[in-house]
């Protein structure tokens, strides 16, 4: 417990995620398009709104529908009203290739300023002449297949995803308060191994400290997770299977603090405390990562995949969830340590009036 | 672990509990009379009411059932069995005690809620197999809170505020596995649900022989 | 005892201010404004969670810690 310095540390990390974390802005993005549907072989005038996208800004406005791989349209013209709005001009071919009746096509934008964004299935298209996949769709129709070279965006930003919006800044206090409450919980459980490996009191304060803490970022944890779903799954409460495991969880913990508050006797406390903080460690390992992957859940990271993988988590939300955890880690042993000098201080009171 | 030892133990609670016919008539005119409260109140009950009543009875009869396997002797008499047993063979001896007396609870609920209410498992084996295993879940988690419990002076509440939330994960794989075995949902993976509650099993019986020789001599 | 008392002013401030935020998130008009500009004052709703958490936390030792003062004052 020597040294200021990893308290300093903690702040400063801290303080970065705040400042990054709010700062950078979000990826351009598509909010919505109108008409969603549309006839094949006729005109179509497409408004599209978009989010943080610089229309009037940017020179080289281009855009594209696209249907699969090989097939895409070209916008003949876009008009641009404002940095956000939009129109852009298609002129639909009467041929698609494929038997399905409705194609879905996916709107590709491309400008020097917020670099290429897509909008999947942007436009239904009902299909009056249907073609054989295998017979040759009439060449110039689909003539600007090739889209060509894309622009890259030019500052650092966040992805954009639809529902999300801007609540993906959440992942670096919601989801790494998770992150951060396993290691004080992990910190917890092996002080209270080494007190029943050794009986010296002092790793029992450690131990119930660190918990207490860890606790208290699993409250906060589910308390941000609850509002985060307020305004992405538009309920405080889901069935998910996740949430309602870390509520198991949480109340596993909160039994621990009946236990400590329980009893008078210190010997008997700490021992108790120590095997049930160690019992509940391990219910707690196939609830919070083995139920939740054999289910389904509307949690990230569920039905097989691992839960950092890809597309949820890209390389600019990396470089402040990672810090954000370890911010959280330091602050959180800072907090801990407290509680363990004000338990020591205690003790000492107590054993010296006896 | 001596097994004759363990043998000897398991027998002694045993006759400790015969001899107590009372507290054991008392746990199954409680699971009779549930059982009778719900017949009477659900005049037709469906497959998903059953599954669900059944484990809920399970959980309390069990729960009062366990709270006084430990705290039906005296804290001297403890003092007694330090000097003759190993704690080891205590556990376990006291384990495989609670799990067959929950089990044989669990036979006599199936029967009076067969009598009153229907048996609608068309699994036999899959609910049978998860029912056991996930018992012996619920038995490793009771017996050991109630060595927690049995130590601070036989406190019967703290016994189910530990004992509630660590057996609800158990409950709920139970739950999925029941309703699985009686047609209601069907899924091809319950098996992994039934080894998941197995590795449960293990890891909890694990921790709690590991831990009981720290805790007993409370 | 003065000390204390402040700061149970305190503590009920906060508690004030939890529920008023909860209230806040709860009322339909105060929805449209939490769903402005992308969603971004849930951010900062769930930042002010993580904040005033962490000062309760804050007010809570310092009042054990009070007690603990006067408890050796006391002594001596």
């Amino acid at each position: 417990m020597k040294g200021i310095w990893w308290k300093i540390l903690g702040v400063l990390i801290f303080i970065y995620v705040l400042v990054g974390g709010l700062t950078v802005p979000l990826k351009s993005g598509i909010t919505s398009t109108d008409p969603g549907n549309a006839l094949s072989g006729e005109h179509l005038a497409l408004k599209i709104h978009g989010y943080n996208s610089h229309f009037y800004s940017a020179k080289k406005n281009r855009a594209w529908l696209k249907l699969d791989s090989i097939h895409a349209l070209r916008a003949l013209n876009f008009e641009v009203s404002s940095e956000n709005d939009a129109v852009l001009h298609f002129d639909l071919p009467s041929y698609f290739p494929g038997k399905v009746k409705a194609q879905p096509l996916t709107l590709i934008l491309d400008n020097e300023v917020d670099g290429v964004f897509v909008q999947p299935n942007a436009v239904f298209v009902s299909v009056t002449d249907t073609v054989h996949s295998d017979t040759i769709i009439p060449s110039g129709i689909w003539k600007s297949a090739d889209l060509g070279h894309f622009h890259e965006a030019k500052s650092l930003h966040f992805p954009y995803r639809n529902i999300l919006n801007e609540t993906i800044r959440n992942t670096f206090f919601h989801v790494a308060l998770w992150f951060a409450m396993f290691v004080l919980l992990i910190v917890g459980l092996y002080h209270a191994i080494k007190y029943l490996m050794t009986g010296d009191f002092d790793h029992d304060i450690q131990s119930a400290s660190f918990n207490r803490i860890a606790i208290m970022y699993g409250v906060f944890g589910i308390i941000t997770g609850s509002i985060w779903a307020k305004y992405t799954w538009n309920t405080f409460w889901t069935t998910d299977v996740k949430l309602n495991m870390t509520a198991v969880a949480m109340l596993i913990y909160l039994a621990y603090l009946v236990l400590r508050g329980s009893s008078s006797d210190h010997d008997r406390r700490a021992k108790m405390s120590a095997s049930y903080s160690i019992f509940a460690f391990l219910a707690l390992i196939p609830l919070v990562f083995v139920i939740p992957r054999l289910t389904d859940s509307l949690h990230p990271g569920n039905g097989g995949n691992p839960a950092l993988g890809g597309e949820d988590l890209d390389n600019t939300l990396r470089l402040f969830f990672y810090p954000s955890i370890i911010a959280l880690i330091l602050l959180g042993t800072w907090m801990a340590s407290l509680l363990i000098r004000y338990q020591r201080l205690k003790e000492k009171i107590f054993m010296s009036n006896q | 672990m001596n097994i004759i030892k363990v043998k000897d133990i398991f027998i002694k609670e045993l006759s400790i509990e015969y001899r107590q016919k009372f507290a054991l008539g008392g746990i199954f005119l409680f699971a009779a009379t549930v059982v009778f409260l719900i017949f009477k109140s659900f005049n037709n009950i469906n497959p998903r009411e059953w599954t669900i009543l059944i484990w809920i009875i399970m959980l309390f009869a069990g729960l009062n059932a366990v709270v006084k396997s430990f705290l039906q002797e005296k804290k001297e008499t403890y003092l007694y069995y330090y000097t003759l047993f190993d704690p080891i063979d205590m556990i376990v001896a006291k384990l495989a005690y609670n799990f067959i007396f929950l089990c044989s609870l669990f036979a006599i609920i199936l029967i009076f809620m067969g009598l009153f209410s229907g048996f609608p498992v068309k699994d036999w084996t899959l609910f049978f197999s998860g029912s056991a295993l996930g018992i012996l879940g619920i038995s490793i988690v009771f017996t050991f809170v109630s060595v927690i419990s049995a130590s601070e002076n036989g406190n019967s509440t703290l016994m189910s505020i530990l004992a509630l939330p660590l057996v609800l994960p158990i409950l709920l794989l139970l739950l999925k596995i029941s309703a699985v075995s009686v047609r209601l949902l069907t899924d091809t993976a319950i098996m992994e649900d039934v080894w998941l509650l197995m590795g449960v099993d293990c890891i909890l019986l694990g921790a709690m022989i590991l831990l009981f020789p720290a805790l007993w001599r409370l | 005892m003065k000390n204390k008392s402040t700061i149970i002013k305190y503590i009920n401030i906060v508690i004030l201010q939890l529920t008023f935020i909860s209230m806040a998130t709860a009322a339909g008009s105060t929805e449209d404004f939490l769903r402005s500009t992308g969603k971004i004052y849930s951010v900062v709703a769930v930042i002010l969670v993580i904040f005033i958490g962490i000062v309760i936390f804050l007010f809570r030792l310092d009042n054990k810690l009070t007690k603990l003062e006067n408890q050796i004052k006391n002594e001596q």
